[in-house]
């Protein structure tokens, strides 16, 4: 009886244990994401929160078709748990399923943190309650669509908190004025670029006779970079080397018959070359392990067995005691 | 067709969860058989969950491994956490294996004189150790963050030997793997 109750107390107490582990406190990383990712652990009724956050999304009054545009969320009042990570979505309905701006037919060009992510994680800073973000988006058909953007974070005791935007922002996507000057639909802006090599951007445009490029550190300073033609419509231009892993961003402006256009700030992000080994003798070693970690047990268990035979066959030889 | 991400998932939880309960029943088979736990009763029974958990385990491990090495983002081992954990996979498969070539061809003999009882709850528990370590590694690579980042273990770090080094290594682990198991041959047909 008194083994029973030792048993259920301890299968109470891994029970209750599992409520610190809900979730996962040290983030997914910026991925693809329906609503459900943050729905699922942190919207089920039964053990969330609802987050005390206000976020607010904002569109450009007129977006066209093929035309890169950019949606921001603010975000206020943020509460979050002792790590200070938040994740911020941007969707297209709040069903659950099937709800990123891919699957409305829209294109992440950009995304904050150097991807093409519609799930960003942040870190906020000591004291920092509230951000602002951004996503460089493209339509692909005309018509309408409602973005919404959700919010998921941690909070005191492991509770995990989700919020939404109370109203999702109308977009409408028109068809593109005659002669506006604008980048070629299927450009795709470079969100990545290497540590201590100056990158050099190939842009292709359409009714443009001239263009600016302006770039920006993290620190907000704006840095006119020269444009060289390259050709008709093709212009070439270089942003300076990132010494240490950051982003700056970069936007162009483009002027011809049609009026001024001025793109949205593209982010690129540098990071540290990507990490190489000798694969074949990663391999090599690998298997020298099993073999030499198996090998090793094997034989010093039968060298062990072999001992205590021998030593038996000679307590027995001379009379003496078996152990 | 299920992804190879999914199929991870999976085949790392069989692994973990064998190698964890085979790692608790080699603790408390080693404290019965060192007179610790006054529990004879049990030995029988911890002994065959052990060996049956650890050879579950040591099945599961070659899908977790190559279910691993094609979900994870990129191409090929482009991570230092990568590296060691194949390295602690390896390893841990290696200290299953020869526990249980030893307990199959020894039978009860492992648990006779306290040497190997040592060795063989030590090899179990090196087996079971080791798994957990590269689960652990998982979660610092999926997630950045795990269980055992309490210890500050430097995954970041990789200890690669010169590839003569490992041939050599590799060359005496089957020499010795075989030579071993020609004696346990030998010892297990002596009576």
């Amino acid at each position: 009886m008194k083994y029973r109750i030792h048993t259920v107390f301890v299968l109470s107490l891994l029970l209750l244990c599992s409520a610190f582990g809900a979730a996962e406190p040290g983030g997914n990383g910026d991925s693809i994401q329906d609503m459900q990712c943050g729905g699922a652990c942190h919207g089920d009724a039964s053990i969330n929160e609802t987050s005390g956050a206000i976020l607010t999304l904002s569109s450009p009054a007129t977006i066209y078709v093929g035309i890169p545009t950019t949606l921001t969320l603010s975000v206020t009042n943020i509460d979050t748990s002792t790590t200070r990570l938040v994740g911020l979505f941007l969707l297209t309905d709040m069903t659950g399923h099937a709800d990123t701006p891919q699957d409305a037919g829209w294109e992440i060009l950009s995304d904050v943190n150097g991807g093409v992510m519609n799930y960003i994680e942040q870190t906020l800073d000591s004291g920092q309650n509230e951000t602002s973000i951004s996503w460089v988006i493209r339509a692909s058909t005309l018509g309408t669509t409602t973005f919404h953007a959700a919010i998921h974070h941690g909070g005191g005791y492991s509770t995990p908190f989700f919020g939404t935007t109370a109203t999702g922002v109308e977009v409408i996507v028109e068809s593109v004025p005659e002669n506006l000057p604008r980048l070629v639909a299927d450009f795709t802006p470079p969100t990545l670029r290497a540590l201590d090599t100056p990158t050099e951007l190939n842009i292709q445009t359409q009714f443009t006779d001239s263009m600016q490029f302006e770039w920006k550190s993290e620190d907000g300073l704006i840095t006119n970079s020269p444009v060289n033609s390259t050709g008709n419509n093709s212009w070439t231009t270089t942003i300076p080397a990132a010494l240490q892993p950051t982003t700056v961003q970069w936007r162009v402006i483009l002027e011809g018959v049609g009026p001024e256009q001025t793109t949205p700030w593209f982010t690129l992000a540098a990071e540290e070359n990507s990490w190489e080994v000798a694969e074949n003798a990663v391999y090599l070693q690998a298997f020298a392990l099993l073999f030499m970690t198996a090998g090793i047990v094997i034989a010093l268990q039968t060298r062990f067995i072999s001992d205590s035979r021998t030593s038996d066959n000679s307590a027995k030889k001379y009379g003496g005691e078996q152990v | 067709m299920i992804s190879s991400g999914t199929f991870h998932v999976v085949t790392t939880e069989l692994v973990v969860g064998a190698f964890s309960v085979a790692g608790l029943s080699f603790t408390l088979c080693l404290l019965i058989h060192l007179d610790i736990l006054k529990q004879p009763s049990w030995s029988t029974m911890l002994d065959h969950v052990a060996h049956f958990t650890l050879a579950f385990g040591l099945v599961a491990t070659p899908f977790a491994i190559l279910s691993g090495l094609s979900s994870a983002p990129g191409e090929g081992l482009n991570s230092p956490i990568l590296v060691n954990k194949m390295f602690f996979s390896m390893t841990g498969f290696g200290f299953a294996l020869g526990c249980l070539l030893a307990r199959w061809r020894l039978g009860n003999k492992v648990w006779s004189t306290t040497k190997s009882i040592a060795l063989h709850g030590a090899s179990g528990l090196a087996a079971s150790g080791s798994m957990l370590l590269t689960a652990s590694a998982g979660g610092t690579f999926a997630r950045g963050e795990s269980l055992l980042d309490i210890f500050h273990l430097p995954y970041e770090h990789v200890f690669l030997f010169p590839v003569l080094i490992s041939a050599i290594a590799l060359l005496l682990g089957m020499t010795m793997l075989v030579l071993g198991w020609k004696r346990m041959n030998d010892s297990s047909t002596v009576h």
